[in-house]
């Protein structure tokens, strides 16, 4: 097998509703073994995409690959190699979390009992329970295991903990860093869409922010944190500055905040130069630098 | 040991642990023959990808801080290197940079700043005598 060949590879992908473009000429690829982020706001084009990816939507023009293979033509083959979470779980009422497991696992060839037994101890699911009686958190956790047991060499989430409160939202990513991601370091590759950046912040490997379904920034998240930064300045009296290469300026009072995109240096320099009373430097966490494309945005435009 | 993820310092997550990890070796927050954490356990307590945290054990390793031994784990090493104490010293001086930008900010000019010093240190100095008479 061909560990160098993406797993998830899109090229100008374009998909349109009537006259609206959902995506629009979209281009990104997930290599083997990382945590890939999607990140945009509503309506930006992410939930499209991910159906481009499982061919519940075609295409208009572009590629679309998994795992080297076009869901349209091999969609078995695909599927059977990926699980999905997606943000809105359905099982049928009259199920007990038992029977929707043992459901699910008959779809598939390789299910792992001792992950299941493990997970449903870990979220403390009653095995009796119908599906109808649990709650959002619960149906997304039962959603879960049933992503992981078949152990697939790809997870795919779309917003899978919106609407969960702070708690089970932490256990959801610490099941998927454990009991998914842990399983086979290399091969296990997470592609999760979300607008809860700062929870996954610790997980992902690489983003693409998406943005009226064009690609808008595309990056390692390290590289990222580097790039942007976030410069606080304080002067007994604000001199006169020449910022023309910050991404934003911000000025309260004596204060000044300013975002820079790589030139964060040269920013301090000139900044510096001036004496400030105060100088502070601090990258922007993903969710901040999320925030700050729309500023970006506006750049490209 | 305590190892915390600063998302908003720009270093790399994997380097934030090695440094870490150092430091808690060289102030004895880790000591020689003591186990990490593991891996998995580490990852999940962090919210931290998983492979970020091999990443850094295997650069520990390298640096010949940690080494692995097969079925039980990773170990700190013996903590005599050189590096150690030059480690030490780096930190010291950013927690001494701290202190003179703050004597600055408060006016506190360099004699009353060294004569501040002198009698901190006579002050620990004693606690510590204390300590060691009272044990």
């Amino acid at each position: 097998m061909n560990t160098d060949a993406p797993i998830i590879e899109i090229q100008n992908l374009s998909r349109r509703y009537g006259k609206l473009d959902a995506v629009n000429g979209l281009s990104l690829n997930v290599s083997a073994g990382k945590c890939y982020g999607f990140f945009g706001r509503n309506g930006a084009g992410k939930t499209t995409t991910i159906r481009c990816l499982l061919n519940l939507l075609r295409p208009d023009s572009g590629t679309v690959r998994v795992f080297g293979l076009d869901p349209r033509t091999d969609e078995v083959a695909v599927k059977s190699r990926l699980a999905y979470v997606p943000d809105q779980v359905a099982f049928y009422p009259w199920m007990t979390v038992s029977e929707t497991l043992e459901y699910l696992a008959s779809f598939r060839k390789h299910w792992n009992g001792d992950i299941e037994a493990d997970l449903i101890k870990r979220f403390q699911l009653d095995p009796k329970q119908k599906a109808s009686h649990l709650s959002k958190g619960q149906r997304t956790q039962l959603a879960l295991i049933g992503a992981i047991c078949p152990e697939p060499e790809l997870l795919v989430l779309d917003e899978p903990t919106s609407g969960l409160d702070p708690i089970v939202r932490r256990e959801f990513i610490e099941t998927v860093i454990g009991a998914y991601q842990s399983g086979d370091p290399g091969r296990r590759t997470v592609f999760v869409s979300t607008h809860l950046i700062s929870e996954f912040e610790g997980l992902i490997d690489e983003f693409t922010i998406i943005e009226h379904g064009r690609e808008l920034l595309t990056m390692e998240a390290d590289a990222a944190r580097d790039r942007f930064r976030k410069i606080r300045a304080q002067f007994s009296e604000i001199p006169k500055l020449d910022l023309s290469g910050a991404l934003s300026v911000k000025q309260s009072g004596r204060g000044m905040e300013i975002l820079a995109n790589g030139n964060s240096e040269q920013l301090l320099a000139e900044l510096k130069a001036h004496v400030p009373e105060e100088l502070r430097c601090e990258a922007l966490s993903l969710e901040e630098i999320f925030v700050a494309t729309d500023i970006l945005k506006q750049l490209k435009a | 040991m305590l190892l915390q993820i600063d998302f908003k310092s720009g270093k790399p997550v994997y380097l934030q642990l090695v440094d870490q990890i150092r430091y808690a070796a060289a102030s004895g927050g880790l000591r020689a023959g003591e186990p990490l954490p593991s891996i998995r356990p580490l990852a999940e307590e962090l919210r931290v990808n998983r492979n970020t945290i091999a990443k850094a054990y295997t650069e520990l390793e390298s640096q010949g801080v940690i080494e692995t031994i097969p079925g039980k784990g990773c170990f700190l090493k013996e903590s005599n290197s050189p590096f150690t104490k030059s480690a030490r010293a780096k930190i010291l001086t950013k927690e001494i940079d701290e202190a003179v930008v703050a004597a600055h900010h408060l006016q506190v000019d360099r004699e009353a700043f060294l004569a501040l010093v002198k009698e901190r240190l006579d002050s620990f100095e004693r606690k510590v005598k204390e300590k060691s008479n009272n044990d």
